[in-house]
């Protein structure tokens, strides 16, 4: 704990408080093990895409889950992480309502997409070894997502693990749909590692109670 | 001295502190939040944050709410129209001057 004359400097209140709110947010290593179990179940339908017969009910299965669910679960993820949070861990995290998202931020996501989408469709398919290029790009991209997002040691770790997962995979000759499935299910393993421990930490700190 | 500078002389003295402002800082960004948010968000100690707490609401700056989600109490904080304002003039004549 710190006292008021122990504070960090406050040259722009605002990114101050974006810091405090980003810091508080992954406290609980939850986001992490949401996001992991989210990129295993992934890689799983991901696998059984391959690793079925096609054609099979299996395959079909994994098909439609992969379409219908993948989106549904990454974007779900904040919700059922606000469910959890208020259901179990209220007590430790406290109550926060954040503010809907403005106009300047859902201009910046849509920007992304299509420039996502730009380069997936645009770009990649006239390279040479557009596979190899779609897993580097997928890692160092999501990689980058990944530290930035979370600005703590330990998500810089994650995504350099991620960035250096997707080279190694394009540099490795692997097929597309192997390479996918082994890139998630390490960053899924990475993720679920790394906030388990976070978690643990943070069940085992002593509960205070009283204002 | 430029007449920027010599506005430093008018900034809030209630948000101007370190604390407060961080408090204040925190409630802009979100719509609310609860005591132990900005407990562990802030890393106040809880009778630091608690008495910082009651001079915003003092001053009008925040509104403060006792409730309960189940059996856990919620002490909500959130900023009011005045609060908001105070801390977007303090931004200005800050920027400004620095």
């Amino acid at each position: 704990m710190q006292n008021s004359s122990s504070l960090p400097r406050l040259d722009d209140p605002n990114v101050l408080a974006q810091r405090l709110i980003q810091k508080a947010h992954n406290q609980d290593g939850l986001p992490e093990i949401v996001m992991g179990i989210t990129w295993l179940l992934i890689s799983g339908l991901i696998y059984a895409q391959f690793a079925l017969p096609h054609g099979s009910i299996g395959f079909k299965i994994a098909v439609l889950t992969l379409a219908i669910f993948g989106p549904a679960l990454i974007l779900g993820t904040p919700a059922a992480l606000k469910w959890v949070r208020r259901r179990y861990f209220i007590e430790r995290v406290g109550y926060v309502q954040h503010k809907p998202a403005g106009r300047k931020q859902i201009g910046f996501g849509i920007l992304g997409v299509v420039l996502v989408a730009g380069v997936l469709f645009g770009v990649v398919p006239r390279l040479s070894r557009p596979d190899g290029w779609l897993l580097a790009g997928t890692g160092v991209f999501g990689g980058a997502i990944v530290a930035l997002g979370g600005r703590l040691p330990r998500f810089l770790v994650n995504g350099a693990l991620m960035a250096a997962t997707g080279m190694i995979l394009a540099c490795s000759g692997v097929s597309l749909d192997r390479g996918f499935a082994i890139l998630y299910g390490f960053e899924g393993v990475v993720c679920l590692v790394s906030g388990g421990v976070v978690c643990l930490r943070f069940m085992r700190q002593p509960l205070e109670t009283g204002e | 001295m430029s007449a920027k500078i010599q506005r430093l002389g008018e900034v809030d003295r209630i948000i101007h502190e370190p604390a407060r402002l961080m408090v204040v800082a925190l409630l802009a960004a979100v719509k609310e939040a609860d005591f132990q948010y900005l407990h562990q968000s802030t890393g106040l100690t809880k009778g630091n944050l608690s008495v910082h707490l009651s001079k915003l609401e003092e001053a009008g700056y925040i509104a403060i709410q006792k409730t309960f989600r189940g059996k856990y109490p919620l002490t909500i904080c959130r900023l009011t129209d005045l609060g908001r304002e105070v801390f977007a003039n303090y931004r200005k004549v800050i920027r400004a001057a620095l």
